[in-house]
C-alpha cells in the first residue's frame, strides 16, 4: 500500500509539470491566434503521426535518454554533474577520430571505437571528482566549467589536425565513418538506429543495478544521507570515482552512438546546439533519477522537440512553443528542489 | 484559572491521537506534561498554539472560549511555544532571531541598535544571561534555547510551552535552564514543560498531568507523588528492575592504549592519552558532559577519524586507523550517538536502513546481486523481534518516532552477534518502552559473554548498567569505579572537572 502510494507519487509528480507545461502552451498558442486544438493536433502527427516521425522521435530522444541516465546515476550517488555535455562531445569526437584511424572496419571497429569514446568521456568526469578529491574544487563548478573546454577543444580538432578536407570551406567536420563500421539502422529507410536499443536495454540494466545489487544499493545510501554510508563502512572515495566514471561514460556513448549512427562523422556543434545533454538532465531531474523514469521523460522531451518542427511546418506557430514549455518544466523542476529545500530546512528546525 | 482544556479530541483517520484530555493551568504556576513518545503530548500543545484543529473540545483562556486557529492567535493571546528543534536562523545575532517577524523600527528601516538594547533589557529583567550580539549559530546549545525562550517573550507571552526543552541539554544547562524557569513564574509567566524525564517534574513542577495512548491516566500535585507512580500511570504497569547478574569477565575484547587525537583545524587536542579496556562478559560505561572527546573516542574505535598516536585492539587485532569496514568485519557493532546523521537514512525504506553494514553477507548477496526474497524477510522478523511500530517495512525511516527508530538501529546492531558492542547515547530522546528494552538487550548482550562500551551523557544510564565506570572530562579519562562504588555524586564531581579528594 505504502509502496503503491511512494510509486504513485514519483509519476504524479512529472505528470503534473507536464500537463501545467502543456496548459501554458495554450495561452501561448492562442496569443498567437491559431487553434489549439489543431497546434496540438500537429505537435501529436510531428511527433508520433506515422511511422516515420515516431521513429524521428525516437532517434532525437537516444542522446537524451544516454546523458539523462549518466547525470541520474551521479545523482543517486549524491554528486550533480552538470558536465553531461563535455562528456558527450568528448565521446563523440574520439570515437568519430578513432573509427577514421583504426587500420580496419566492421563489427569490432565500431565496438572499439565507442568504448574509446566513453572510456575518454568517462575520465574526463573522473577528472572532475579527482579534481574535488586532491584541491576540494566543487563538483558543481568543475564539471560545468570543463563543458567549454571540451566543446572548444573538440572544436580546435575537427577545425585544424583533423578536419576533413576534401569538402572545401563549410562546417569543420571530420572524415566520414565507413559504412561498414556504422551502427546500422533498426527499419531501412529509417533514421532510428541501434543506439536506441542501446539506450534502452542500459535504462534497465542500470536500474537492475540500483535496485538490486550491493555496489546500486552503496550508491544509493551515499546519495542519501553520507554519514550514514560511512558509519556502515561504505567507502565514499570509491563509489564517487565509480559513479562519475560510470556517469561520463553514458553521456560519452550518446555522442558516440550519434556519431555512428546518425551524423556519421563529428560535426562541429551538431551535438551540443541541440542541448541533448541539457535536455538529458532535465529528463532525469524531472524523473528523480529514477532510470526507467528518465527514459520516459527523455522520449517526451524528444516528442516535443520533434513535434513543435511539425506545428512550424503545418501552422503560423513557431516552433519555440517546445521551447515554452520546456521553460514550465524548468520552472517545475526548481520549484520542486526549493520545496525540498525548505521541507529539509523545516524539519531540522522543528 | 488561567487557561483550561475541555474534553480535547483528535482524530486524524480512526486514530485517536488525543482521547478526551482535560487540562488546567493556573497563573505562576509550572504544569508537566508527561508520557512516552506518541502518547499525544505535542499534539496537544500543537492545538493549544493553533497548529492543530481540535476534532472536539473546547479551549478557554481566562474563562473566555476561544478558537485558536493559527499560531498567530496564540501568540496574541499571551501563548508562545519553545518547539522542540530550534527554530533560529543560525547565521543572524541573537538579537535579530529574538525580534524577528516583530522588529523595532526606524521609519521604514530595521532599527538594529534598538533590537540590541530591547533584547538586553530583556535578558537582564529575566536573569538570562546573553550577548544580544553573538551570532546565534554559534552560540552553545543552553544558549540557544535561552533565545527561543526570549522569543516568546518578547512577543508577550504569559503561557509558555516548552516541548522537550532538556532533551539537548547537558546536565549544568540543565540545571541554568531550571533556575531560569523558576525565575519566569517569580516574574508572573506561567509554564507549560513537555518532558518525559521524571526527576525534573518532581523537582520543579506543580502538578503533572499523565497521558497515556492519547488519554490522561492522572492529574497529580508534584508533592503528593512520587517518580514510580508517574512511571505507572506513563507506561501502563510495573517497570522491570533490571539486575546486573554476575558473571565470569572474560578476555579483554577492545584495548585502548594511549590514544591521541588533535583537530586538524584548530590543533586543540581532542582525545589526550585515553586509556582503556573492555572484557568479554562487560559493560563499560563512559560518563561525561557531551563535547568532553566522547564523540573523538566513538570516531577514533569505529574508524571514522584517525587518531595521532596510540593503539586500538579489537578481538585480538591492531585495528589503529583502520577502515570502517576493516574494523566492523573485525568484530564491531555500533549504535550511534546521533540516530539522524549517523544512523540512518531518513528517506531510505526501512529495509535499506536496517541492511546498512549486512548486505555484503554472503546470506543478503550472492556476486553482488541482493537476495531481496531473504533480505525482507530477515527485516520484517526483526522489526517484529524488536517491536518496531510501524505500518510497513516499506515506510521510510523518517516517519518512525525516535524511539522506534532507535528500535530499528539496534535491532540492526545487536543482531549482528559480534563480539563487541559500541553503544552511544543508546537511548537519547526515547520513551521509557523503549529505554526498558534497549536496556535490556544491552545486558542480554553482556550476559552472553560479548563486550559493551556504553558512552552516555545520563547518569542515571551508566549508574545502572555499567560493570566498570569511566569518566571524561576534555578529552582525558578522569576517573574510574567499579560497579559498586560508583554514585551519582562522584561522577558528577569529575564530570565537572573537580576530583573527590
Amino acid at each position: 500500500m505504502n509502496k503503491l502510494k511512494t510509486n504513485a507519487t514519483v509519476f504524479i509528480q512529472p505528470l503534473l509539470a507536464v500537463i501545467v507545461g502543456l496548459l501554458v502552451g495554450t495561452i501561448a498558442i492562442m496569443l498567437s491566434g491559431e487553434s489549439v486544438i489543431v497546434t496540438y493536433q500537429e505537435m501529436w502527427d510531428g511527433a508520433f503521426g506515422n511511422l516515420y516521425f515516431l521513429t524521428n522521435t525516437l532517434e532525437r530522444a537516444i542522446p537524451i535518454i544516454l546523458a539523462g541516465l549518466g547525470v541520474a546515476f551521479a545523482f543517486r550517488a549524491g554528486f550533480f554533474n552538470l558536465g553531461a555535455e563535455g562528456q558527450l562531445v568528448m565521446g563523440a569526437v574520439t570515437t568519430a577520430i578513432v573509427t577514421v584511424y583504426l587500420p580496419f572496419q566492421g563489427l569490432l571497429n565500431m565496438v572499439i571505437s565507442i568504448i574509446a569514446g566513453m572510456l575518454i568521456a568517462g575520465l574526463y568526469s573522473f577528472l572532475a571528482g579527482w579534481m574535488e578529491q586532491r584541491f576540494q574544487i566543487n563538483l558543481l563548478i568543475s564539471t560545468l566549467l570543463l563543458n567549454y573546454i571540451a566543446v572548444l577543444f573538440a572544436g580546435y580538432l575537427v577545425s585544424e589536425p583533423f578536419r576533413d578536407t576534401s569538402s572545401a570551406g563549410g562546417v569543420p567536420q571530420t572524415v566520414m565513418v565507413d559504412e561498414a563500421s556504422r551502427l546500422p539502422k533498426l527499419l531501412t529507410g529509417m533514421n532510428l538506429h541501434y543506439g536506441f536499443v542501446i539506450a534502452i536495454i542500459l535504462a534497465i540494466v542500470i536500474a537492475f543495478i540500483m535496485k538490486r545489487t550491493t555496489f546500486g544499493y552503496e550508491v544509493r545510501m551515499l546519495g542519501q544521507n553520507v554519514f550514514f554510508a560511512q558509519y556502515g563502512g561504505i567507502n565514499r572515495k570509491k563509489i564517487m570515482f565509480t559513479s562519475l566514471l560510470i556517469s561520463g561514460m553514458l553521456a560519452g556513448l550518446a555522442g558516440s552512438v550519434e556519431v555512428l549512427g546518425i551524423h556519421y562523422r563529428f560535426i562541429e556543434g551538431a551535438l551540443s546546439n541541440p542541448q541533448f545533454a541539457w535536455t538529458g538532465l532535465m529528463a532525469a531531474l524531472l524523473a528523480n533519477s529514477n532510470p526507467i523514469g528518465t527514459t520516459v521523460v527523455a522520449i517526451f522531451l524528444a516528442a516535443l522537440d520533434t513535434g513543435s518542427l511539425g506545428v512550424e511546418r503545418n501552422t503560423d506557430v513557431p516552433n519555440s512553443i517546445s521551447g515554452i514549455i520546456q521553460a514550465v518544466l524548468i520552472l517545475f523542476i526548481s520549484a520542486k528542489f526549493t520545496m525540498n529545500f525548505l521541507n529539509q530546512r523545516k524539519k531540522e528546525g522543528k | 484559572m488561567l487557561l483550561e482544556l475541555k474534553d480535547i479530541t483528535k482524530k486524524y483517520g480512526d486514530f485517536k491521537a488525543n482521547d478526551q484530555v482535560s487540562f488546567s493551568l493556573n497563573k505562576q504556576e509550572i504544569h508537566a506534561i508527561v508520557g512516552e513518545n506518541g502518547a499525544g503530548k505535542t499534539t496537544l500543545m500543537r492545538m493549544l498554539y493553533g497548529m492543530e484543529k481540535p476534532t472536539s473540545g473546547d479551549i478557554f483562556i481566562n474563562g473566555k472560549k476561544q478558537n485558536i486557529d493559527n499560531p498567530n492567535i496564540a501568540i496574541e493571546l499571551g501563548i508562545g511555544m519553545v518547539h522542540q528543534h530550534f527554530m533560529l536562523f543560525p547565521p543572524f545575532t541573537i538579537a535579530e532571531n529574538v525580534v524577528f517577524h516583530h522588529e523595532p523600527k526606524k521609519g521604514w528601516r530595521y532599527d538594529r541598535k534598538k533590537a540590541a538594547d530591547e533584547v538586553a533589557q530583556l535578558a537582564e529583567k529575566f536573569g538570562m544571561k546573553i550577548n544580544p550580539l553573538d551570532i546565534a549559530g554559534d552560540a552553545p546549545v543552553g544558549i540557544q534555547q535561552r533565545v527561543e525562550i526570549l522569543k516568546v517573550l518578547y512577543q508577550g507571552a504569559d503561557v509558555i510551552i516548552l516541548d522537550e526543552p532538556t532533551a539537548v541539554l547537558t546536565p549544568l544547562e540543565v540545571k541554568e535552564l531550571l533556575v531560569s524557569l523558576r525565575e519566569l513564574v517569580k516574574m508572573g509567566k506561567s509554564i507549560i514543560l513537555i518532558t518525559h524525564k521524571l526527576n525534573e517534574v518532581m523537582e520543579i513542577a506543580d502538578r503533572v498531568t499523565v497521558l497515556r495512548d492519547g488519554k490522561v491516566t492522572g492529574t497529580l500535585t508534584t508533592k503528593d507523588t512520587n517518580p514510580e507512580e508517574l512511571s505507572r500511570l506513563m507506561v501502563g504497569r510495573e517497570l522491570k528492575n533490571n539486575p546486573l547478574p554476575s558473571i565470569e569477565k572474560g578476555n579483554e575484547i577492545l584495548s585502548i592504549k594511549n590514544i591521541e587525537m588533535t583537530s586538524k583545524k584548530s590543533g586543540k587536542t581532542l582525545l589526550d592519552d585515553v586509556t582503556l579496556q573492555v572484557r568479554q562478559g562487560e559493560i563499560v560505561g563512559i560518563a561525561g558532559v557531551s563535547g568532553n572527546g566522547q564523540s573523538e573516542l566513538i570516531q577514533a574505535i569505529t574508524g571514522l577519524a584517525p587518531v595521532n598516536k596510540g593503539s586500538v585492539t579489537l578481538n585480538g587485532a591492531d585495528m589503529t586507523n583502520r577502515s570502517v569496514k576493516q574494523i566492523r568485519d573485525q568484530g564491531l557493532s555500533h549504535i550511534p550517538e546521533d540516530r539522524y546523521l549517523w544512523g540512518a537514512a531518513k528517506e531510505a525504506n526501512l529495509v535499506d536502513n536496517m541492511m546498512m553494514t549486512d548486505y555484503a553477507k554472503p546470506a543478503f548477496q550472492k556476486a553482488g546481486v541482493l537476495k531481496l526474497k531473504e533480505i525482507r524477510r530477515y527485516v520484517a522478523e526483526s522489526v517484529k523481534k524488536f517491536n518496531v511500530k510501524t505500518t510497513s517495512i516499506d515506510t521510510s525511516a523518517q516517519f518512525l518516532s525516535g524511539g522506534n527508530l532507535q528500535k530499528l538501529i539496534a535491532a540492526r546492531e545487536i543482531q549482528k552477534n559480534t563480539p563487541f558492542l559500541l553503544a552511544a547515547e543508546p537511548t537519547r530522546g526515547v520513551d521509557i518502552g523503549a529505554m526498558e528494552f534497549i536496556h535490556e538487550q544491552l545486558i542480554e548482550k553482556r550476559n552472553n559473554g560479548d563486550a559493551v562500551l556504553l558512552i552516555s551523557s545520563e547518569l542515571s544510564e551508566i549508574l545502572a548498567l555499567s560493570d566498570r565506570v569511566f569518566v571524561m572530562y576534555e578529552g582525558k579519562i578522569v576517573g574510574e569505579f567499579d560497579h559498586q562504588n560508583a554514585s551519582e555524586e562522584k561522577l558528577s564531581i569529575l564530570m565537572a572537572g573537580g576530583n573527590n579528594e
